[in-house]
């Protein structure tokens, strides 16, 4: 510590624990693309060996050049969405391309984010845009009635396909972080609600889980107030009762999460064959490249973390979790130094967001929790999610660079008051 | 704004928990249930790697190789009575079987915990690896005897065990199929001979739940032993009629029912009578008698190490006075599977202690290092053993001079119980026996049941005495 600690004066220099993980994290990535490049011969993937972690080294130490940034939070997001690639590109090479080119898209978006958030003044006119736009995105998939996988929650606009509610996602915390931020709590509820309302007539239940959490924990870090709290608690399990009576497929799905061993070559299957591929990977994983975890449908969105298991094992599977929850304590770090209530509203909304979605599909995929299909962030495949996902960071970075502008200034004027002094 | 970071720790709490949750369940269910995801029959993984590994032998208790390997083909005993009546524990290494040995034992059969350094030193040799091979508790000789004895062409199960040790002797189900030549008339069979009926066959125990409503009655009321019992042959409850096995509806008409007269609780668990067991459920309650099943295992979870049973039920919900009395005598949506009751048995046979059951003695490498082997366990206490006792003395009742004299072996104190459980689906009962040696030499309990074949005393009870000759004059 004491070698750090004279250097440890000018925040800027100081060395970043961040260095040696991303060190290692891009060897990890340059061996397991030299093994798949192996096992098919292929020089793609040869390529993919030296472009993934070139990427890593970009978007980690690059980006900071730039403005501040917080690193930690970087390489940890970083290594999230190269593993995706990883993964993806394994179950198949182009689908793993597509991801990488999603990933650079994505980091493109995030830097937009931290200009918004650290550039933007008027959030007043921008939240009423956001409310209208929110709602009116969310109504078209309604319009359209594309239906996949049981749910009305995907669009094509422009020969672009995508899922409106993960454009929507950034919307509703920009627009909460600024009501609440003003105390027009009456307003936030009830925008809230609508998007609630609209996501459940989707029938896209996850998200709307996922939603509905973020706003409960906005909510109490806003007002603190149990009432409030408590009573969206009763109206969070008031509509799931409702859901439950009303909806057979939300039916279908407690039954399947209850005993999916009923049915384990119809309705169970999904499940078991997760459960399957977490148990044939046993601690250490079958290895990367030798799995079979594609026998599971939609292995590839809602059930990469059962490949993750499958391939790399149970323990490599709990230090993906715990990359997520440092992720998360970061995230609340980021919050607890913010200067301004939007700010920390905006923040630990991003980050609670990042921590429910998490855990709906991770719980999904282990039957802890009844399925509901979400992506896993950063490693799910999918351009829309992914690059929300990195929105969402984008933001939470946004607000670091605005807290550390903040730490300089004070730092500034600190000085200028020694100054006077002497 | 200190307000707020105070709440943002919260969160930071709330979400560190939720994080915990998901590790703790993952932990927790891969720990208990992997083997039992990694060996069910929709693991296609299994089936890969099984091409490239030869699987190990397997032995029953004694040594008689019960399947090896050649080239590349599994081969079972050339004796097909000795092959098709282990069939069931083993299984077939296609699946088709539930949890056999081939399948739940592929762990050690086709060498899945060999060290990474014993799959490379394999490869480099360039060796096809073999797995490790299994020595099973099980009775193959035993087996075959069971198999002879049961009634051609119909469908049943049997299972016995050590009661002290648990060691499983023989799970048997019927009918039987040859592994060697699984035809499509075996796979198309109604009577579904790839069902293992022991373990996953859920049936309603009929009369031999009596030892539960028995051990509940000795255990909840005070004077059990001396009270009187009085039987008319025809309880009404809620304006229904309880009756004894083999009453028909044109006797109660005719006014020919005559019931068995004044009983004690010996006299009556001793006659099997359904009219006083229905009142001593009335009397002990719903709430009572759900204990003390649950005592000898309805509704648990079993997990046992290395067989899977599946869980029996006692059934739940608000329920009618009729629907109780007729639990008392083991009927009404009671479930349970034969290897289950033979447990209950066993539990009365040990003085109370129910131990686990267990089919693996150990698995071996080809070099003899064992693997694995599990050392016996007591799986719960079932009931006190003052209780435990007395149930002895009325099972024994029950083949001296009761319903299953048939299961009786001169010289041998054989106790026991029978059932002749009702279905509406079927034209004749459930025939059903479980007992047990009550002898320290040879410490073993039976369960036998034969679908649709009659009263447990008359179809059950002979089987059950071939096992007990059997085995007390084992060690002779």
């Amino acid at each position: 510590m004491k070698l750090f600690s004279a250097r440890s004066l000018s925040r800027e220099r100081r060395k970043s624990p961040a260095a040696p993980m991303l060190a290692m994290a891009m060897l990890f990535f340059f061996t397991a693309f030299l093994l798949l490049a192996l096992k098919d011969f292929s020089w793609q993937a040869v390529g993919m060996a030296l472009a993934v972690p070139a990427i890593m080294l970009l978007g980690v130490t690059g980006l900071p050049k730039l403005f501040h940034a917080d690193k930690l939070l970087l390489s940890l997001v970083n290594f999230l969405c190269a593993l995706g690639v990883l993964v993806l590109y394994r179950l198949n090479a182009q689908k793993g391309m597509t991801q990488a080119l999603y990933y650079l898209l994505g980091v493109g978006a995030m830097l937009f984010c931290i200009l918004l958030v650290r550039y933007m003044r008027a959030w007043k006119w921008m939240t009423v845009l956001l409310c209208a736009a929110s709602l009116a995105l969310l109504a078209l998939p309604l319009v359209f009635r594309e239906k996949t996988n049981d749910a009305y929650n995907w669009v094509t606009l422009a020969g672009v396909r995508f899922q409106p509610s993960e454009v929507v996602k950034l919307a509703l915390l920009l627009a909460l972080a600024f009501l609440l931020a003003n105390r027009k709590y009456i307003l936030a509820i009830l925008f809230a609600g609508a998007c609630l309302a609209l996501l459940m007539l989707q029938q896209d239940l996850g998200t709307a889980l996922i939603y509905y959490g973020t706003t409960l924990f906005m909510l109490f870090a806003a007002t603190g107030s149990l009432l409030l709290v408590g009573l969206g608690l009763a109206g969070g399990a008031g509509a799931a009762y409702f859901g439950y009576t009303r909806f057979r497929h939300v039916q279908k799905r407690v039954a399947i999460w209850q005993n999916p061993w009923n049915d384990p070559q119809g309705a169970g299957y999904q499940i078991v064959q997760s459960l399957i591929a977490m148990a044939n990977g046993g601690l250490w994983g079958v290895g990367l490249g030798v799995g079979n975890a594609t026998v599971i449908p939609e292995y590839d969105t809602d059930f990469i973390f059962a490949v993750i298991l499958n391939e790399f094992g149970v323990v490599f599977g709990l230090v993906v979790l715990l990359i997520y929850l440092a992720i998360v304590i970061r995230g609340v770090g980021v919050a607890l130094r913010a200067r301004n209530r939007f700010d920390a509203l905006l923040a630990i909304g991003c980050t609670a967001l990042l921590a429910l979605q998490t855990f709906v599909i991770i719980g999904g995929n282990i039957k802890l929790i009844p399925l509901t299909g979400v992506t896993l962030p950063f490693i799910s495949r999918g351009g829309t999610s992914l690059i929300s996902s990195l929105c969402l960071v984008g933001l939470l970075q946004g607000v670091a660079s605005r807290n550390d502008d903040a730490i300089k200034k004070d730092k500034a004027l600190a000085e200028l008051a020694r100054e006077e002094l002497s | 704004m200190k307000q707020i970071r105070k709440r943002l720790r919260l969160l930071l709490m709330v979400m560190a928990s939720m994080f915990a949750l998901l590790v703790a369940y993952a932990v927790y269910s891969l720990n208990m249930y992997d083997t039992r995801w990694f060996t069910s029959g929709s693991n296609t993984f299994v089936r890969t790697v099984k091409k490239n590994v030869v699987p190990g032998d397997i032995f029953d208790r004694n040594h008689v190789l019960l399947a090896t390997s050649s080239d590349g083909e599994r081969v079972y005993q050339d004796d097909l009575a000795a092959r098709s009546a282990v069939v069931h524990v083993l299984g077939d290494n296609l699946s088709h079987v539930s949890y056999g040995v081939e399948t739940f034992m592929a762990k050690y059969l086709y060498g899945f915990d060999a060290s990474y350094i014993e799959r490379l030193s394999a490869a480099l040799r360039g060796e096809t690896r073999r797995g490790d091979d299994v020595f099973l508790t099980i009775d193959s000789r035993l087996s075959t005897l069971i198999a002879r004895a049961f009634p051609t062409g119909k469908a049943g199960a049997v299972a016995v065990m050590n009661y002290q040790t648990g060691e499983v002797l023989s799970i048997q189900s019927f009918p039987t199929f040859d592994p060697q030549s699984i035809t499509s008339a075996v796979k198309n069979d109604p009577q579904k001979p790839f069902f293992n009926r022991a373990i996953q066959g859920l049936y309603a125990p009929g009369s031999t739940f009596k030892i539960v409503t028995a051990a509940c009655a000795l255990q909840n009321l005070p004077d059990a032993q001396t009270l009187t019992l009085l039987c008319d042959g025809q309880l009404q409850v809620d304006g229904h009629v309880i009756t004894d096995a083999g009453t028909t509806k044109e006797d109660l008409e005719a006014g020919s029912v005559s019931g068995h007269g004044e009983l004690t609780l010996q006299s009556a668990f001793v006659k099997s009578c359904n009219n006083s067991f229905a009142r001593l459920a009335l009397a002990l309650g719903d709430a009572q008698l759900k204990k003390t099943a649950e005592g000898f295992g309805f509704g648990d979870n079993f997990l046992f190490r290395d067989i899977v049973l599946q869980n029996s039920a006692y059934p739940g919900g608000a329920r009618s006075a009729f629907e109780l009395a007729w639990t008392g005598a083991g009927q009404s949506a009671l479930l349970s599977s034969p290897l289950h009751m033979l447990l209950v048995a066993s539990a009365v046979a040990n003085d109370g202690v129910m131990m686990e059951p267990r089919i693996l003695q150990s698995a071996q490498s080809a070099g003899g290092t064992v693997r694995a082997s599990f050392a016996q366990k007591e799986y719960k206490r079932a009931l006190s053993s003052e209780t435990a006792d007395i149930l002895k003395t009325y099972m024994r009742g029950v083949v001296t001079s009761g319903t299953g004299t048939a299961a009786g072996v001169s010289g041998v104190r054989v106790c026991g119980k029978t059932g002749s459980a009702q279905l509406d689906t079927q034209e004749d009962t459930n025939a059903w026996f479980v007992g047990f040696i009550d002898d320290e030499s040879a410490p073993y309990a039976a369960c036998v049941v034969v679908e649709n074949a009659g009263g447990g005393g008359a179809v059950a009870a002979p089987i059950a005495k071939t096992i007990f000759t059997y085995l007390a004059n084992q060690g002779k």
